[in-house]
């Protein structure tokens, strides 16, 4: 990573839980509160995303749920310190994560998040057309010996999709 | 042999960044076990790559995925 000659404002994202024994409103105060505590240290916030309530990939801290919230702003480098280490003291919030990012416009991010649909679910019909291909061969090759078999592997590959989609969740 | 063939780089043709918040896109290059598979495997680009390997280790940290299976 090269040193910013400029010694101007530079963007950040900031994305952090909410524990679940909060309720939803009660988690928006708290999140409106972090917040404020961000621009308290000279940061200028320039865009907000709230994510709602979401499962946890893990437990932390026994919470299964969590509400997430993003948030963008404009801070100098030297505050960032400051800010990362009062969301870390703030017991009302389970986790967070700053990272640098370059600077969007609300209209480039809403481009980039279609691209993102898109992209996924472009290579995600590819990826089912194959391995679709790929069970029905050896089915069709299987069938004369044993229709079983054949039957087996399409279960399992409905239970494969039923588990992924639950993941994605 | 088959699998060493070269593949596309999903972000090159989809002309998109590594996002760590795109969980969806990144689910595709874990295996399993949840663990990272090597670029061979995902087909990316080396650049791509390391901006991937990155981008997941900071999406398990927000429990956006796991970082074992169950």
């Amino acid at each position: 990573m090269s040193k910013s000659k400029a010694s101007g404002p530079s963007r950040y994202e900031l994305l952090f839980i909410v524990p679940n024994n909060y309720t939803e409103d009660e988690a928006k105060v708290i999140i409106t509160k972090a917040e404020a505590a961000i621009s308290e240290q000279g940061a200028q916030i320039v865009y907000r995303e709230f994510w709602g309530k979401k499962k946890l990939a893990y437990v932390i801290k026994q919470n299964h749920y969590g509400y997430y919230n993003l948030c963008e702003f404009d801070a100098e480098p030297a505050s960032i310190l400051k800010i990362d280490r009062n969301l870390r003291l703030s017991k009302e919030i389970l986790r967070h994560q700053i990272i640098s990012i370059p600077v969007v416009t609300d209209a480039e991010r809403a481009a980039i998040k279609e691209k993102q649909n898109q992209a996924s679910a472009k290579t995600d019909k590819k990826e089912e057309k194959t391995v679709k291909e790929k069970m029905i061969k050896p089915a069709v090759k299987a069938e004369k010996n044993d229709s079983n078999k054949a039957e087996l592997k399409d279960l399992d590959e409905k239970l494969e999709g039923i588990l992924n989609a639950k993941d994605l969740v | 042999m088959n699998n060493k063939k070269q593949k596309d780089c999903f972000y090159c043709v989809n002309q998109l960044d590594v996002d760590y918040k795109d969980v969806r896109a990144l689910r595709r290059f874990v295996n399993f076990y949840m663990k990272i598979l090597p670029g061979d495997r995902t087909g990316i680009c080396a650049w791509h790559q390391r901006k991937l390997t990155q981008a997941i280790k900071r999406a398990r940290v927000m429990a956006l995925l796991a970082p074992t299976h169950k």
